[in-house]
């Protein structure tokens, strides 16, 4: 982390000091998109709704965490999810992932409904990662994107024990899957590190990594740039986009309202449990019940501060104004490269 | 030829500065540490000569001469006399050598093998002697050995902290194959006469042989000692490189001297007995290693599950007191034994669907202790219950029995000698299923379990299954070393199973190292030979248990030979050699 930190932020300089900070390499994104593409779980091309939730509510004792939320996320879009802290954020990630069961409603999957297990939700084709970085502290690199893998090798105990020619052929394809996710997130130099050793902006790129070994349909990112500096949260919104352009749909929890308005093509507001406004980025950021709810002010005080908050970088032309069904992947990416 | 990546300090160069406790008498001894460290050795040398005893000690004469007057027997130093001789010349030469890289971390490993042995025999005779004046003047006579080589130990270690210790240099030598061939060979086979020498030293304990404890503890110290040294000065390492380099080469070269320890110093009848039990307890522990070092999950039953193969094999054994009275085949008997014990493994694993940590441990304990209440009480018959099952036949071929002698020509091989070479057959495959499982899709599963069970869920693990395997392939290996077990030893009781040994037996895969082959053999030799050593410290075994699992967890929490990841894990949470190394010691280490 000290050694990033002291690095110059600006957005310049970054191709000279940490190439591996940059966009994936071309080669390495081309073949990881064809690899992809064979998994049963990956995008059909059909821009149709992929995740889908209908009235979920969550209901802890007396408290009410998720109120009726109903949204759904279409293949190759990216989806922001914001709200002050306590706002259901994360329960309803949880939800979305089996982690918990909600009390009323139905989660979707390709229309059909989502197991209710973390294991089996994988499986299926939804990856996450985790607000506190979870990855497996002692296992290097590879061995946490191998445990991605798990899910998609069959390898039983007997042919676990036997280390047949199957058995050969099956774990060097992982190897070298792991080994090009590695690089796609730009950490191939670190493959062989614990990942406990690894900087702090680092681990949270080795987790999105080791999601994506799940060869997931839909990603979802619970605070992907948090702690991260300027440069860190420019080079995750790069790799974001990079995943959408794999295939994979993503819905991101995040607290930087600037960087969600320049990332995503759909916004949703939770408030209180609620569901309180859903609608491109430029809707979402004029919208006063947004501004009042999330920052718990005046408006007209705060909507001045968002507005600078959004900061010189989102010019209006960062953030999609097309409706989003129509153009999921929108001229954001090109306009801002 | 040679490269080191490591720089080592001039010696001229400005001592280090020292803080902490004794940090002022350490910079102050900086500048001499080198003449620190031979007087160190000289003195380490003395106590090799001078009398160690005052007085003849009640249970007899104190091993090596050590009641003989000064400089009797120049030249006839032998024993723990000699171990310390040999350390102190070793410490001397390498601090007169300044271009020795590392030297004052090799010097520190000599100096601990100096303070162990010192230490070790003065204790001793001390406690045996009644006091303090059996090692410094009683009856007319002066013995300070003992205080002169512990003197010389400190001395040892002080110089060489002094110095500072620099990091283990890395030797990048390659040689030609044949050579490197060559070398593994030799150092296997001084492995296997080591081993063999630790085996025997000392005797069997016992009324007639009150000393084979001390004995065999002073050579465990001094190995101790020179392990450390050459551990430092990375030369281990590198033959650890060596021999990955040439793995299959190694592994056949190891097997082959684990096969022919029978012809060395080792091959008594009753030396075969303790080679054959630690392999039984060796191969148990490495199923236990799969549950505990791997998975994660705290077994304290775990020795059930040898005793339920143990009972499976006396039942269908033909033995007369079995109650089904059919005999089958050994190999048929070892699968059928295996197979029980796995399914009982499963049933006991599966409440790791709900329990996790301590409470599994618990589940587990209840386990173990329901086993041994059943098997005590004999239930169903099948236990024999306080008689127990004995009078098992011997596994034989034909009119050939395991528990024969053998000759081979003028070569008298010691009746039980099939025995162990059938468990060293027996410990090589199932490492050879620990390893290969280990490093495959279900040994990542299990690792990532330990590590995080939700973020393993989260990758699409089926955590349940996952950790009923573990628990069902840990008690098949058990289960098949339980098979062999009732053949070996003709009897099978129920207090060969209790917690006790469940304790030991997680004890060995701690102490030896948490999820290493080499670690549980180890740790279950230490464990099985040490009783069998101090027989007359039968009362204190687990005593001196707890008092060596305290110090190595202290000393070296990733155990004596440690998993690649757990050593990283654990390497800086030493403050001493974090502290005292040289920045960029560890070059690789990216800080968080």
């Amino acid at each position: 982390m000290s050694e990033r930190a002291s690095e110059p932020s600006a957005q310049e300089d970054q191709g000279e000091t940490l190439p591996e900070l940059a966009t994936p390499p071309e080669e390495v994104v081309a073949e990881l998109a064809e690899d992809m593409r064979d998994a049963p779980t990956t995008a059909t091309g059909a821009r149709g709704p992929i995740l889908e939730s209908a009235g979920v509510s969550m209901v802890f004792g007396g408290l009410r965490a998720l109120n009726e939320v109903t949204f759904s996320l279409k293949e190759g879009e990216i989806i922001g999810l914001i709200g002050p802290n306590g706002a259901g954020k994360t329960t309803f990630f949880n939800c979305l992932t089996g982690l918990y069961t909600p009390t009323s409603g139905a989660v979707t999957l390709r229309g059909r409904p989502m197991p209710q297990d973390p294991a089996r939700v994988t499986e299926a084709g939804v990856a996450r990662t985790f607000q506190n970085i979870r990855l497996f502290p002692s296992m290097t690199a590879t061995e946490n994107v191998l445990v991605g893998r798990h899910v998609r090798m069959k390898q039983g105990p007997i042919s676990s024990l036997l280390h047949g020619p199957r058995f050969r052929r099956s774990e060097a394809e992982a190897l070298d899957r792991a080994e090009k996710l590695l690089a796609f997130v730009g950490l191939s130099r670190f493959s062989d590190e614990l990942a406990r050793n690894l900087p702090y902006g680092d681990q949270r790129r080795l987790e999105i990594a080791r999601a994506l070994a799940t060869d997931p349909s839909v990603l979802l990112l619970d605070e992907p740039t948090a702690g991260m500096n300027a440069q860190e949260t420019e080079a995750t919104r790069q790799l974001i986009f990079a995943i959408r352009d794999l295939g994979v749909s993503v819905v991101v929890i995040e607290h930087d309202t600037k960087f969600i308005f320049t990332l995503c093509d759909r916004v949703l507001v939770l408030v209180q449990g609620e569901l309180l406004v859903e609608g491109s980025p430029d809707e979402v950021r004029g919208d006063p019940r947004v501004v009042e709810a999330y920052l718990g002010a005046p408006p007209d005080e705060v909507e001045a501060q968002l507005q600078t908050g959004a900061g010189p970088a989102s010019d209006p032309a960062a953030g999609p104004a097309s409706d989003p069904a129509a153009s999921p992947a929108s001229d954001a990416v090109e306009s801002e490269s | 030829m040679t490269t080191t990546v490591e720089e080592t300090a001039p010696a001229a160069a400005p001592g280090p500065v020292h803080t902490g406790r004794m940090g002022g008498l350490l910079t102050a001894l900086a500048p001499r540490s080198t003449p620190v460290m031979i007087v160190g050795g000289v003195l380490a040398i003395v106590g090799a000569y001078l009398p160690w005893v005052t007085f003849v000690l009640n249970e007899g004469a104190y091993p090596e001469k050590a009641t003989l007057n000064f400089f009797v027997a120049p030249f006839g130093v032998s024993g723990f006399r000699l171990h310390l001789l040999i350390l102190g010349v070793a410490a001397i030469v390498v601090a007169a050598l300044p271009r020795i890289p590392a030297r004052h971390r090799i010097v520190r490993g000599l100096g601990i093998g100096v303070v162990a042995v010192s230490l070790l025999n003065g204790l001793w005779i001390t406690v045996s002697g009644g006091g303090l004046g059996a090692i410094t003047a009683a009856d007319g006579a002066v013995a300070f050995g003992a205080i002169a080589a512990l003197i010389g130990g400190i001395v040892l270690m002080l110089g060489a902290a002094s110095g500072g210790l620099e990091p283990k240099p890395v030797w990048e030598w390659q040689l030609p194959w044949w050579v490197e061939w060559l070398l593994l060979l030799v150092v296997f086979a001084v492995v296997l006469l080591l081993v063999a020498e630790v085996l025997t030293s000392g005797g069997q304990g016992g009324v007639v042989n009150p000393y084979a404890g001390v004995v065999f503890l002073s050579l465990l110290a001094a190995l101790v000692g020179a392990f450390a040294a050459l551990n430092a000065s990375g030369l281990l390492t590198w033959v650890g490189v060596v021999s990955e380099r040439h793995r299959l080469f190694s592994v056949i070269v190891l097997l082959v001297c684990a096969l022919v320890l029978p012809l060395t110093s080792a091959g008594t009848e009753y030396w075969m007995t303790v080679a054959s039990n630690i392999g039984v307890y060796a191969a148990t522990a490495i199923g236990l290693n799969i549950v505990v070092g791997l998975a994660g999950l705290l077994d304290l039953g775990y020795v059930a599950f040898l005793g339920i193969g143990a009972f499976v094999a006396a039942n269908l054994s033909g033995a007369a007191a079995s109650q089904i009275g059919i005999h089958v085949p050994f190999l048929l008997v070892m699968v059928i034994s295996a197979v029980v014990a796995g399914i009982f493994g499963a049933i006991v694993g599966s409440p790791t669907l709900r329990v996790r940590g301590d409470y599994l441990a618990i589940v587990t304990l209840a386990f173990g202790e329901i086993f041994v209440r059943s098997a005590q009480n004999n239930i169903g018959g099948l236990t024999g219950g306080a008689n127990a099952i004995p009078n098992i036949p011997a596994v034989g071929l034909g009119d050939f029995k395991f528990s024969d002698s053998i000759t081979i020509g003028s070569l008298r091989l010691p009746s039980g000698v099939m025995y162990y070479v059938a468990i060293v057959l027996l410990v090589a495959a199932v490492m050879l299923v620990f390893a290969n499982l280990k490093n495959s899709r279900l040994g990542r599963a299990w690792v990532a379990i330990r590590e995080d069970e939700d973020a393993a869920a989260a990758m699409g693990i089926r955590t349940g299954p996952i950790k009923i395997l573990a628990f069902l392939i840990g008690a098949t290996l058990a289960g098949f070393a339980g098979a062999f077990f009732a053949h070996k030893t003709g009897v099978v009781a129920y207090d060969s199973f209790r917690f006790l040994e469940s304790v030991t037996l997680l004890s060995a895969v701690i102490l030896g190292g948490m999820g290493t082959i080499p670690g549980a053999v180890l740790g279950a030799s230490i464990l099985f030979v040490l009783p069998e050593k101090l027989r007359e410290f039968s009362d204190y075994r687990l005593l001196i248990f707890g008092i060596a699992l305290v110090l190595i967890m202290r000393f070296r929490p990733q155990g004596i030979i440690a998993d690649r990841h757990r050593k990283a894990e654990l390497a800086d949470d030493d403050p001493e050699d974090v502290a005292r190394e040289a920045p960029g010691a560890l070059p690789t280490e990216v800080k968080p």
